[in-house]
């Protein structure tokens, strides 16, 4: 058995996928791991792979032109969620992607189609939640958000706020993978890794309330209707791990 | 003599965000509309809520008053004149200000107007035109705008209304003519009835206009669905049934029919809203049936092409003869059944008369309406998963819309087992009593009407029935037709 372990990055886990199928190994000898491994297997031979731009977009490009833009979606998605397996999930679909194209992604009996078809769901709902549950707080006209997503919704929170607020300056900060996205009024956004010395002095503006913080709080508590009262209804909708940054729970 | 209190903008929000809790359609979906270098917002059809309050309900819009002063006496309402609560009124600046920093730290998706009747109906529609038209066009607001319409404004402050707004609603609060004379005085049939007839007529004529379909896309799955509430075929249930006129007085009453029809306008508004129409009722102040109910929302969601009913429980706030009395529980239960019997209608290809008919007018406590519908229906039952069309797939109980697209699609390409469908979302727990697999059922169970009911019964109250009996005792209310009182 050969284990490639690629990092824990969009282009760690597609370059894994990329070198797996260079290496000719038989899917039934290999495996696609994301590091950190923890504990290591006795008869498997580990192969590290280090993220590469140019393989990322190669094995992206064949998606797309070989199978579709639903698969290519699914499996950017897919790459961009947390699960540990997914680099694994992705080769053996496009195993089955690359010989029956299109219609791959209605194969859902198939259990690696299935797989790859549950990450990108449970990635884009995730995504969607956070389109949904971010809250930012002004501080000199300057907007700051802090989330800590599972997947790396990072991209496609901040492109839909790029859409929305084109001409405000705002800051989303990704508190799990420290990087943020930057948007500068009137001008594209981006995307920066942030050190540690940043990332501690964008963390101290979470706590600090602006004048609206207050009349939120009103309005969320006045809206509720005393005789419904039912917080399960409440956790069902609003999971209580998304309530860390909102204001409206936290103060 | 009116004393004229002077409140802080957070007093302000509080006592109209109280006035307008009560509301419950909060809803941002049915236009995309990208965002603008210089304005502010955007809007997904898919909707977008952004919290969600104690009650479990979503909060999407900042749903406010515009004031809640009112002229009106709607025994149900907190805000009628009679009742001595603190008055306050928005001034449209603080409430464009309000909209725009909320949206900002997204807070919300856009603003919900309502408001009570100051001065009178035109008056009021008129200052919620004026800050409609201050946050579009002053503050730049591209977000999503819901105004509700007051009854008894005339057409082309409404129009004008809609220009600004992505969604209206006009309330139709209650079902029939007479609980209306008695709960809600001031307002009558026609004079919510004619404007919806009007503002209809004016999205069909500018979608026509467009080259769209005058009437709404409904849900994808529909079109698979021969005899959806929406399709041209469908039996339609007109304003006559409603009303309660039959045909042979129908010559006579033509003018009363008339008065709920909206004139040909010569007034033309630039703009509709593209995110359509909407209404709401209120559940169990008065002593309509669930049937009643559901067969009213067919109707307008077929006269009007209306987008959404809502329907409210009714939270006993006023003390009155009219009314239930003020130890009544808000009858939520009923609400959700309604709701879910919406729901069937619209992306389940069910009709008002499938569901409940007039000698069962009631909707099942325990089972939901799909599911009450197929255990009645156990003729039609079980179906091949490998070769049932779409449209029965759908009428099982735990097969939803998007599960039955993934067993259609997937299904072409190789055999399904029970596992692939639980992976696929459908709820087996529900599903297994309706469906064979390749010829097989999940367990060896006999497909019968009355081992169904006992199972799923047992299932719903989590007692565990293991070899469920063939047999029942009998119910007087189920069985023998006996109603009990005051149900709601």
């Amino acid at each position: 058995m050969t284990i490639f372990v690629c990092e824990d990055s969009f282009e760690g886990v597609l370059t894994g996928v990329y070198d797996a199928w260079a290496s000719h190994i038989h899917r039934k000898q290999l495996r696609i791991e994301v590091g950190p491994i923890g504990q290591r297997e006795f008869f498997a031979e580990y192969v590290p792979v280090s993220a590469n731009s140019e393989k990322t977009e190669k094995v992206m490009r064949s998606i797309h032109r070989k199978i579709s833009y639903y698969a290519y979606r699914q499996c950017m998605y897919c790459a961009l969620s947390a699960h540990k397996d997914r680099g694994d999930a992705i080769y053996r679909f496009l195993l089955l992607g690359f010989t029956y194209g299109a219609q791959v992604t209605k194969y859902l009996q198939e259990p690696s189609v299935m797989k790859v078809f549950e990450y990108s769901r449970a990635y884009g709902n995730e995504a969607h939640y956070y389109r949904e549950f971010v809250r930012f707080s002004s501080w000199n006209q300057v907007y700051i958000s802090h989330i800590s997503p599972k997947g790396d919704v990072l991209s496609f929170v901040g492109d839909h706020f790029a859409d929305r607020m084109p001409s405000e300056h705002f800051i989303i900060v990704d508190d799990v993978r420290k990087k943020a996205i930057i948007h500068p009024k009137n001008e594209e956004c981006f995307l920066r890794f942030l050190t540690e010395e940043e990332f501690q002095s964008i963390l101290s503006y979470e706590k600090k309330k602006d004048n609206y913080t207050d009349l939120w709080q009103t309005f969320f508590e006045t809206i509720a209707i005393k005789e419904r009262y039912n917080p399960t209804c409440q956790r069902n909708h609003l999971p209580l791990h998304f309530r860390k940054h909102m204001v409206e729970f936290t103060s | 003599m009116e004393v004229i209190h002077s409140y802080t903008l957070q007093e302000k929000l509080q006592i109209l965000a109280d006035g307008a809790k009560y509301d419950v359609a909060c809803t941002s979906s049915g236009v995309d509309r990208n965002g603008k270098k210089g304005e502010l917002g955007n809007s997904r059809a898919c909707g977008i809520c952004h919290s969600f309050s104690s009650d479990g309900r979503c909060i999407s819009l900042l749903k406010v008053l515009m004031t809640n002063h009112c002229i009106y006496d709607c025994k149900y309402c907190v805000n009628r004149v009679k009742n001595d609560i603190p008055r306050a009124a928005f001034t449209p600046q603080e409430l464009c200000e309000l909209t725009m920093e909320f949206y900002r730290r997204n807070y919300i998706e856009g603003l919900f107007l309502s408001s009570g009747i100051y001065k009178n109906p035109t008056y009021t529609m008129m200052l919620m035109v004026t800050t409609l038209k201050m946050l579009r066009e002053e503050y730049h607001f591209r977000g999503y705008i819901h105004v509700k319409a007051v009854p008894g404004a005339p057409d082309d402050v409404l129009n004008l209304a809609g220009h600004y707004a992505d969604r209206m609603s006009i309330n139709l609060e209650l079902p029939t003519e007479e609980s209306m004379k008695k709960i809600a005085p001031n307002k009558s049939f026609s004079t919510i009835l004619r404007p919806m007839d009007q503002m209809t007529r004016n999205i069909q004529d500018h979608r026509a206009w467009l080259g769209q379909n005058p009437l709404f896309e409904r849900s994808y799955g529909n079109r698979y669905l021969p005899n959806n509430i929406f399709s041209k075929g469908a039996k339609k249930i007109g304003l006559q049934e409603i009303l309660g006129i039959s045909d042979q007085s129908k010559g006579q009453k033509k003018e009363e029919l008339l008065s709920y029809q909206a004139k040909a306008s010569s007034v033309h508004s630039s703009d509709f809203p593209k995110a359509g129409l909407s209404s709401q009722m209120i559940i169990g102040a008065s002593d309509e049936t669930d049937y009643h109910l559901i067969r009213t929302s067919q109707f307008l969601y077929q006269n009007y092409d209306l987008r959404r009913v809502f329907y409210s429980a009714y939270i006993p706030i006023n003390d009155d003869p009219a009314l239930p009395s003020k130890e009544m529980a808000p009858p939520l239960k009923r609400e959700h059944r309604l709701y879910q019997a919406d729901f069937l209608m619209r992306y389940y290809g069910f009709q008002a008369g499938e569901l409940l008919t007039e000698s069962n007018p009631f909707f099942h406590e325990v089972f939901d309406p799909k599911c009450d519908w197929a255990i009645r229906n156990m003729e039609q039952f079980p179906v091949e998963v490998q070769t049932a069309p779409y449209d029965l797939l759908l009428r099982v109980p735990g097969i939803g819309p998007k599960s039955a697209k993934r067993i259609v699609q997937s299904r072409k390409y190789g055999k399904l087992d029970f596992t692939h469908l639980k992976k696929m979302g459908v709820v087996l727990k529900r599903a297994h009593f309706f469906l064979l697999c390749n010829g097989k059922q999940m367990y060896h169970i006999p497909v019968e009407e009355n081992f169904v009911r006992a199972n799923m019964l047992s299932m719903d109250t989590k007692r565990i029935v293991e070899k469920g009996p063939s047999y029942r005792q009998l119910s007087l209310f189920d069985d023998f037709g006996i109603q009990r009182e005051g149900v709601v």
